[in-house]
């Protein structure tokens, strides 16, 4: 996900690497089998004619690499599709979201957490208007707060561990 | 054929019951919310609502969740049509024709054809499915490992074939989600893969933690990219006139009819399911048109083509999960693990030993096709109220929701981090043009597929040769192989592509 060339895609630049996209995808995809080769090494591969826990992983890694080399190639030799521009705004804010929600659920209950996920993946857009945001966040905390404990019947807490104790 | 009737009879019986009827109206309903609004799939859906089917009964859970999948491809159309905007994949094409026809005032005509040929295909393949599911349950029980095997690859390359744009990166796709699938707990010795002692990694990833990931959160930081504000013109004159004319049913029965046998055929195949489905109709019509030049100015067969088709292929697709035990497309893939969260293993034995499950679900999916034809087409104008709300509004929403569902599966706050990085994977994959379906069909099938592997060199002590001499398995992977070539040679390779490019544009 790293990519150093997270540039501007242009199709027209004619550099090195006539494919950025290609290329820099399947560096990647290698890059990871690689990684599973290691990750898998520890164990046992085939005893006999039966497979070991490792024989299957490190099949599938080597089809990777050879799979991801391949595309690599690809995108070296022929032209193709320039790397496409990576934003900024809209993944932070979800990823934030999605990460706040899991680590607050336990300890802060599910009012809370649901509303703060709701305004903080709201801020991955620029075009919240902040009254209507928060209202409709709290339209969604409450229909939450009835739909999953009560209608569905799963088990969440809804305040803060602290407030309860 | 008395057993048919049998088995249909008992369906029904099932089906009809008001506990069942009420969830496949809820399926039906939240299907064609989902296929009305862009933005959210019928993947992260059907991952969304898994866990909210673990208190029902498990014929309910899956009668709603497949009203989710047939409904989407109904609500689909509506806004295809009448703004556009393909709600979900499978109505891209739609659009094509479909808003033509609006624009001139014949958007009645439009949603009552697509709704009408909808309904029709959903009855064929309601049957197909009832009377190739015996058949096919009598051929499975015959298959040993290496069968299995060749019949998954098989599917595998059929995603490969199906899938759009470079067929190396398809392949690479689902060789990823078979390296995927291997974290975790070995099948067979119990040791731990590719799990770096973390606890949470021992029993493997989630499917719909990836699932949820790669296709909800991924698809949002998609259209947050693009700004998903634009170009939401409604056609604002007044739905008026649903009937079509005498003309229009002349022109759309055949199309239908031909709709509904590719979509049919394309829904078994592996790999396939409603997107292909409704662009080969769309471009199969096109090619035998005796006025070609019609197509994209408002040809009602441009309509009914590709809905037919994509509704018979949604439902066909069943066939494969409940007689072989293969899931043939992604959703399909979350279907396996709604039946395994209530303890079913699909395949040959459900349908001996649990008929009420399979043919209530089968009955359902018909009386699911009439609410819908009776449901949507006086509830149209609802639907496009809520193409209104804004995305800017909407997405928070899904992410909460994707959240607590994700959450809820297990009470596992590790499951969340894990769907999150999920996300950030698939924008990645969709920023180098990498296809996430066949990835998640890899995840699914790789521990089946290893599983039998194994078992088939076992049987055969370490002879590769099992494959070939064993004359099932040998035909399979002989169709595997010549499809594969054919995809692989350049010439039929451009011809697949411009298939795609001409639809799509």
């Amino acid at each position: 996900m790293s990519d150093s060339g997270a540039r501007a895609g242009d199709g027209a630049r004619k550099g090195f690497i006539k494919g950025p996209q290609d290329f820099w995808g399947g560096v990647a995809l290698a890059a990871l089998a690689l990684f599973a080769f290691w990750a898998s090494s520890d164990l046992p591969g085939m005893r006999g004619f039966s497979f070991g826990p490792g024989t299957a992983p490190r099949l599938f890694a080597g089809l990777l690499l050879l799979l991801g080399i391949a595309i690599a190639f690809t995108g070296l030799m022929t032209d193709g599709a320039g790397l496409q521009r990576y934003h900024f705004r809209g993944p932070f804010f979800v990823t934030i979201a999605v990460l706040l929600f899991a680590f607050t659920i336990r300890p802060l209950g599910l009012v809370l957490t649901t509303f703060a996920c709701f305004m903080i993946a709201a801020m991955g857009s620029p075009e919240q208007r902040w009254v209507q945001t928060t209202i409709v966040g709290i339209a969604i905390t409450a229909f939450c707060c009835v739909l999953f404990p009560y209608i569905l019947g799963l088990p969440f807490q809804f305040w803060p561990m602290f407030l309860i104790r | 054929m008395s057993e048919i009737v049998n088995h249909l009879a008992l369906g029904f019986g099932v089906a009809v019951s008001p506990t069942n009827l009420l969830l496949c109206l809820i399926g039906a309903l939240v299907g064609t919310l989902v296929g009305v609004l862009p933005g959210i799939g019928t993947i992260a859906t059907v991952a969304m609502l898994l866990p909210i089917t673990f208190g029902l009964p498990p014929v309910g859970a899956l009668i709603m969740l497949a009203g989710i999948y047939y409904g989407a491809q109904y609500g689909g159309s509506t806004t295809s049509i009448l703004v556009n905007i393909p709600g979900e994949a499978g109505s891209v094409v739609t659009t094509l024709d479909g808003h033509q026809m609006a624009k001139q005032g014949r958007a009645g005509p439009a949603l009552a054809i697509a709704a009408i040929g909808s309904f029709f295909a959903g009855c064929v393949a309601t049957v197909l499915i009832a009377l190739l599911g015996a058949p096919l349950t009598k051929l499975a029980l015959q298959f040993g490992p290496a069968e299995y095997f060749s019949l998954m690859t098989l599917g595998l390359v059929f995603a490969v074939v199906l899938a759009k744009g470079s067929v190396l990166k398809a392949i690479a796709m689902i060789v990823f989600g078979l390296l995927l699938s291997m974290v975790g707990s070995d099948l067979e010795t119990g040791a731990s893969r590719m799990a770096f002692n973390i606890p949470e990694l021992a029993d493997g990833l989630g499917f719909a933690t990836v699932a949820m990931g790669i296709f909800g959160f991924a698809e949002i930081i998609r259209n947050l990219d693009a700004g998903a504000e634009q170009g939401r013109e409604l056609v604002q004159k007044k739905v008026t006139g649903l009937m079509p004319t005498k003309a229009d049913l002349i022109a759309s029965t055949p199309a239908i009819l031909r709709g509904t046998v590719l979509g049919s055929i394309l829904g078994i195949l592996p790999g396939g399911g409603a997107v292909i489905a409704s662009f080969a109709a769309y471009t199969f019509e096109k090619k035998i048109s005796k006025d070609p030049s019609q197509f994209g100015k408002g040809a009602i067969a441009g309509v009914a083509a590709p809905e037919s088709a994509n509704n018979a292929a949604a439902q066909t697709s069943f066939i494969p999960l409940l007689t072989l035990g293969i899931p043939p497309n992604a959703v399909m893939a979350l279907m396996v693990g709604a039946m395994t969260i209530h303890g079913i293993v699909p395949g040959p034995q459900v349908m001996q030993k649990q008929p009420d499950l399979v043919w209530g679900m089968i009955a359902s999916m018909w009386i699911g096709n009439l609410m819908l034809l009776i449901i949507n087409l006086p509830m149209v104008g609802i639907w496009v109220r809520l193409l209104r709300v804004p995305y800017h509004l909407l997405f928070p929403c899904i992410v909460v929701f994707c959240s607590i569902g994700i959450y809820s599966v297990n009470n596992a706050p590790a499951d969340v981090i894990m769907t999150g990085a999920f996300g950030l994977v698939g924008y990645w994959l969709i920023k180098h043009d990498f296809e996430p379906a066949p990835l998640l069909l890899g995840m699914v099938l790789g521990p089946l597929m290893e599983e039998n592997l194994r078992r088939a060199m076992l049987i055969s002590r370490g002879d590769w040769m099992v494959f070939v001499q064993r004359p099932l398995s040998a035909v399979l992977l002989a169709i595997a192989a010549a499809l594969l070539v054919l995809t692989l040679l350049p010439m039929l390779k451009r011809k697949r592509e411009e298939v795609f490019v001409e639809s799509e544009n």
